[in-house]
C-alpha cells in the first residue's frame, strides 16, 4: 500500500462558476465579440461561448482565466467580482450628477457662406432679426453659470459667428464677471472670412479657441462652400495661418464635413489636413438638417458609402502612421476611448443617456434654448421638438426639468431600447433621439433601418476586427485612447 | 415571396422567435402562428430580393434565433446579479432628491 494519497485527494475540489451579465456578438464566422457590463471585451470563438454559458469552461482553458479577470465569470476567488463591477459602472456615469458643461450660443444666423449641405439654415440679411440681443446673451449667460458643471465651455454658433462679434465680446466678458466658481472656456465656430488681427487680438487675451471648416483640397473646399468671389479656402487657410501665429498652434482646430464629392478622395483630404500639420481628422457625415435636406445634399450618398469612405481614410492613416507619420481619426479615438476607459468622452452622438442637455445646451439667437445643435437645426426646418422653453419666459428649472427634454432622454436609454440593450457595442454606442426624430419621428427608430446604427456597428466591427488582426494597429489604436 | 418556417416551442421560446424577427425587420415582415407546440413563422419578402437572397436571409434568421436563445440564457441567469449591481451602482449618488 502507498504511503502517499492519491492525486486526485490533493487536487482543490471543484467548484462551479457564475455567469456575470455579458453580451456577444458575431465579428465574422469564426469569431465573436463578448462584452460585459461596463465594456470590458474579450474575443473567442462559438466553442467557448457554449462552454462557458453551459458551464462547462475548463478552469485550465487560458479563456477561464481571461474571462474570470474581465467579469464575465466568478468564482470561490473571485466573488469580489461584482463589488468591482459595481464600481466600474458608477464610475461610467458619475458624471450625470455634473451635468451640461457644453453651452453653444448661436449669435448670428446671418453667414456670408452659401453652402448647399448647410444644416442650420443660415440667413443672408436681416441683421435685427438673426442676431441674438445683448438681452438674449445676458439671460443665457446667467443660464448657463448656473449648471452643476464645474467646467462650462461657451462656444460661439451661426451663420457666421463673427459676424455679430460685438455680442461675442459682452459674452465672453459678462461671464467672466458674473463667474464665482467655474473652469470658463471659451471657442468660436468661424469660416474665418471675416477674421481680422484686432478679433484674433482679443481671442489672445481672453484665451478663446477658434474652431473652422476645412473640408479637403482647394477645388473641393470651394466646391463645398461657395462664397462671393469663391475663396472660401484661400480664406480659411489664410486665416488659420493668422489664427496659428497669434493664439498658438493648439488653439485652432478644423473640421471637415463629408459631401458626395469628398467620398472618392479621403486620402486628398487627409493629405491637405497634413499639409496644414493638423494632429487628426474627423471623417464627419452629413446630418440630415437644415438645407442638406432642403438641397438634397444629405440623400446623395447612404451610410454604406460613408462607412466605405470611412475605411479608405482610415487604412491610409493607419499606413501613414506606420511611415511615421503621427495622425489620428478622431471619431475612431472616441470611440477607442470608450472601449479602453472607463471616462466618458462626451461626444452628444455616442452618449447614452443621450447627450443633448446633459452634454451640450443650445441657446439660439431668438432666446430659445434647444436641447442640441441639431435640436436647433431641426427647429429651423419647422420642428420644434426638441424646444426646450425661452430664455426670456422660461426659469432655469422649468427648463431642464421640461418633458421636452425628459421624454427623449428616458425614451431613448439604449440600455432599455429594442435591439440595443442585447448589442455587444452597447457601451460604446449612444442614442441620438434627435437623428432618429428626424429620420423617423420616433427618438428611438427602428435600429435595423437606422443608418446610425449601421454606421456606428459597421465601425465598431471594423475597429475590432482591425485590432485582432494586426498587432500594430492594435497597439496604434491604444495610444488613440489616450 | 413568402418562406415558412417552423420551430418547436419546446426547443425556442415566442420571445426568442420575436427577437431575432425585429433584427430582420428591414429584410422581411413575418407572421407567427401557434400550431399545438409549433410556430410557423411565415416570412415575407419584397419583390426586390431574388430567391437566393431570400433563402439566405431565411439562413441568417434560423441562425439568429440560435444566438437570441443563447442570449435569453445568459440573462435569464444573469438577471439577479444584474439587477443587484445596478442597484448598488445607483445607490447614494445623489441622483435622487430626497424632497
Amino acid at each position: 500500500m502507498s504511503k502517499f494519497q492519491e492525486i486526485e485527494f490533493y487536487k482543490k475540489p471543484e467548484t462551479k462558476y457564475e455567469l456575470l451579465p455579458f453580451r456577444f456578438i458575431n465579428l465574422s464566422e469564426d469569431q465573436l465579440l463578448l462584452t460585459n457590463l461596463v465594456g470590458e471585451y474579450y474575443l473567442t470563438d462559438r466553442e467557448v461561448l457554449d462552454d462557458l454559458v453551459r458551464h462547462r469552461l475548463d478552469r485550465e482553458n487560458s479563456a477561464y482565466s481571461s474571462l474570470r479577470s474581465r467579469h464575465f465569470l466568478y468564482d470561490e476567488q473571485t466573488s469580489i467580482a461584482k463589488d468591482l463591477l459595481k464600481i466600474k459602472y458608477r464610475t461610467r456615469f458619475n458624471k450625470l450628477d455634473e451635468f451640461t458643461s457644453l453651452h453653444m450660443f448661436v449669435v448670428s444666423l446671418r453667414c456670408e457662406h452659401s453652402c448647399p449641405y448647410c444644416q442650420v439654415s443660415r440667413q443672408s440679411d436681416d441683421k435685427i432679426k438673426y442676431d441674438m440681443s445683448k438681452e438674449i446673451a445676458s439671460k443665457s449667460v446667467d443660464l448657463a453659470l448656473r449648471s452643476p458643471s464645474k467646467n462650462i465651455k461657451i462656444e460661439f454658433q451661426g451663420g457666421e459667428s463673427l459676424l455679430n462679434f460685438d455680442l461675442i465680446k459682452y459674452i465672453v466678458e459678462e461671464a467672466k464677471l458674473r463667474n464665482t466658481d467655474k473652469n470658463l472656456g471659451f471657442v468660436i465656430a468661424t469660416n474665418l472670412a471675416v477674421v481680422t488681427q484686432e478679433i484674433l487680438d482679443y481671442c489672445l487675451i481672453h484665451d478663446i479657441h477658434i474652431s473652422t471648416s476645412l473640408d479637403g483640397p482647394r477645388d473641393l473646399h470651394n466646391k463645398n462652400r461657395p462664397r462671393p468671389g469663391r475663396n472660401s479656402y484661400e480664406k480659411t487657410v489664410e486665416g488659420i495661418k493668422l489664427a496659428r501665429e497669434t493664439l498658438g498652434f493648439d488653439k485652432v482646430n478644423a473640421i471637415m464635413t463629408t459631401t458626395e464629392s469628398s467620398l472618392a478622395i479621403p486620402e486628398k483630404i487627409i493629405d491637405e489636413y497634413l499639409l496644414h500639420n493638423f494632429s487628426g481628422i474627423f471623417l464627419r457625415p452629413l446630418s440630415p438638417y437644415g438645407f442638406a435636406i432642403k438641397t438634397k445634399k444629405f440623400n446623395e450618398y447612404n451610410a454604406a458609402r460613408w462607412f466605405e469612405f470611412y475605411k479608405l481614410g482610415l487604412e491610409y492613416i493607419i499606413k501613414l502612421n506606420k511611415e511615421g507619420v503621427i495622425f489620428r481619426e478622431f471619431y475612431t479615438s472616441t470611440i477607442l476611448k470608450k472601449i479602453f476607459t472607463f471616462s466618458d468622452t462626451g461626444y452628444v452622438d455616442l452618449m447614452s443617456p443621450a447627450g443633448i442637455g446633459i452634454a451640450a445646451v443650445v441657446y439660439n439667437y431668438d432666446g430659445s434654448v434647444f436641447a442640441s445643435d441639431e435640436g436647433r437645426m431641426l427647429a429651423e426646418m419647422g420642428e420644434d421638438k426638441f424646444k426646450l422653453g425661452n430664455v426670456l419666459s422660461d426659469t432655469y428649472k422649468d427648463i431642464f426639468l421640461s418633458d421636452a427634454l425628459l421624454d427623449p432622454l428616458e425614451e431613448s436609454f439604449a440600455s432599455s431600447v429594442p435591439m440595443c440593450s442585447e448589442c455587444a457595442f452597447e457601451s460604446y454606442c449612444g442614442s441620438d433621439p434627435v437623428y432618429h426624430y428626424a429620420t423617423t419621428k420616433d427618438f428611438v427608430g427602428r435600429k435595423p433601418e437606422s443608418d446610425f446604427c449601421y454606421r456606428n456597428m459597421n465601425v465598431f466591427k471594423y475597429i475590432f476586427n482591425r485590432m485582432n488582426s494586426d498587432m500594430y494597429v492594435e497597439k496604434l489604436f491604444m495610444s488613440w485612447s489616450k | 415571396m413568402e418562406i415558412n418556417l417552423t420551430f418547436d416551442l419546446n426547443v425556442y421560446s415566442l420571445l426568442v422567435l420575436k427577437k431575432s424577427a425585429y433584427r430582420y425587420i428591414n429584410k422581411f415582415s413575418i407572421n407567427f402562428n401557434v400550431k399545438n407546440q409549433n410556430v410557423i413563422c411565415a416570412l415575407s419578402f419584397s419583390n426586390k430580393y431574388t430567391a437566393d437572397q431570400c433563402n439566405y436571409f431565411a439562413d441568417q434568421f434560423k441562425k439568429e434565433v440560435l444566438d437570441q436563445d443563447l442570449r435569453e440564457t445568459i440573462k435569464n441567469e444573469t438577471e439577479p446579479v444584474r439587477n443587484l449591481i445596478l442597484a448598488h451602482a445607483f445607490s447614494k449618488t445623489g441622483l435622487v432628491d430626497s424632497e
